[in-house]
């Protein structure tokens, strides 16, 4: 619903919010998104690590391969916000 | 989150570190070199492969066979004990449950060996600490001169009382047969009453106990075919798989093998227990039989492992899988000690 009252410096801050708003759920729901999936690669590269020491190079590189997903989320962040 | 979090973790972890042992134990093709090799060179290989430190530490005090067995069943033990440390939550509780059945296996090894008369060292070579009764527990137990006063140290433990029942009965009739059978049905029916009561994971590990009661009963029909005379099979029979107490005695009554195997289809849902049994339509060797089902119950725990990566599944069958890689070598050494022939000797193992 519009608001016939509002000023045109209310509306371009409400946009900014806006943007500002987008670009922190683009972070944060990729963080959280992140995080689940390093939390279940961490614990069995942990695992696997505690029984072979010798995995523990290409392990370290699988537990961050989701790390991606919040570097797009990060992009996304700063498209919006630039 | 949080929760998902504290919970989740270490299953993963735990699931990991077994899919890892289970993929170090000694492969296929090992076993068959080994069919091949003399009894000191199998005692190197196994130096070279998980039980070097046990070889290494026993090697001053035991020799040859003895070293072989006592390495083994210290390393199974040491394992066993290993596993209960990093297991979480349920998933401990349950590991332990299964690791119950030792205790009688243990406690029923220490009142033969004294019934017989054997040596406390003899006794002690072949037991494996890994269920609830400790090493200092056992050697309370094997100090102990008398099954009575065996029996009374247990005062207190959960299978005292089938014990101190089922004494009277065994000291008469010699035999320690329904003593076992009795302690089997009390543990079995324990552990499922555990699974049932609500705690998280315990389906898969209903799952598994009652693939096991099966696999048990089955076996126990095929032996009870073999024997040449007559026992009560209602004694044998343990409760919790797809039988009921009047399905299995009814299939004992069943003397053409044809029809018998086609009654247990009837009852059975599982599709490589199913097509196992079509093959054993035409007789076999009761020991061909046996280790056959074993075979099937392994590749079935294996694929309710991967069916359900995160449970208590994986864990089991890494427990089954070690005991198995035990009793093989086990097997190849006292085989090569009695110059039993390779063929023989590969018959007995599970691979």
């Amino acid at each position: 619903m519009v608001d016939v009252n509002m000023t045109l410096e209310m509306v371009e801050a409400s946009q900014v919010g806006m943007k500002a708003l987008a670009a922190a759920i683009a972070v944060g729901s990729t963080g959280i998104a992140a995080a689940l999936a390093e939390m279940a690669i961490g614990s069995a590269a942990v695992g696997a690590t505690a029984e072979n020491k010798d995995v523990f190079g290409l392990v370290l590189l699988l537990t961050v391969i989701p790390e991606t997903i919040v570097i797009f989320g990060l992009v996304v962040a700063l498209l919006l916000i630039f | 989150m949080v929760a998902v979090k504290s919970v989740f973790a270490p299953y993963i972890y735990v699931c990991t570190r077994m899919r890892v042992r289970k993929a170090k134990l000694i492969p296929r093709e090992e076993y068959m070199r080994m069919l091949n090799m003399s009894l000191p060179e199998i005692t190197r290989i196994i130096q070279e492969t998980q039980y070097k430190q046990e070889i290494d530490e026993l090697s001053s005090v035991f020799s040859g066979i003895d070293l072989i067995e006592v390495a083994l069943s210290w390393n199974l033990a040491k394992e066993y004990q290993k596993i209960l440390e990093i297991t979480p939550g349920n998933l401990k509780q349950f590991t332990q449950s299964y690791l119950r059945r030792w205790d009688i296996q243990n406690v029923l090894t220490i009142l033969r060996g004294k019934m017989q008369g054997e040596k406390v060292g003899k006794i002690k070579e072949i037991l494996v600490p890994a269920g609830s009764l400790d090493r200092v527990m056992l050697d309370r137990l094997l100090a102990e001169d008398s099954p009575e006063k065996i029996i009374d140290v247990l005062k207190g433990n959960r299978i005292y009382p089938v014990l101190s029942r089922e004494y009277p009965v065994t000291k008469e009739s010699g035999s320690f047969s329904r003593m076992e059978n009795e302690l089997y049905k009390q543990f079995f029916s324990e552990i499922i009453a555990e699974a049932e009561s609500g705690l998280k994971g315990g389906k898969q590990f209903l799952d598994f106990i009652r693939f096991d009661i099966d696999i048990r009963n089955i076996k126990t029909l095929f032996r009870l075919r073999a024997d040449t005379f007559e026992e009560d099979a209602r004694d044998m029979y343990i409760a919790g798989g797809v039988f009921s107490a009047a399905d299995f005695a009814n299939l004992n009554t069943v003397r053409d093998q044809a029809e018998f195997i086609e009654l247990l289809k009837a009852k059975i849902r599982n599709s490589l227990l199913i097509s196992l049994l079509d093959e054993l339509k035409s007789e076999k060797a009761i020991r061909d039989v046996e280790s056959r089902l074993t075979r099937v119950q392994l590749e079935q725990m294996e694929s309710l492992s991967k069916r359900n990566p995160f449970s208590i599944h994986p864990i089991l069958v890494y427990l089954e899988k070690k005991k198995y890689e035990v009793f093989n070598l086990r097997a190849l050494a006292r085989g090569k000690e009695s110059k039993l022939p390779s063929e023989r000797i590969a018959e007995y193992l599970v691979v």
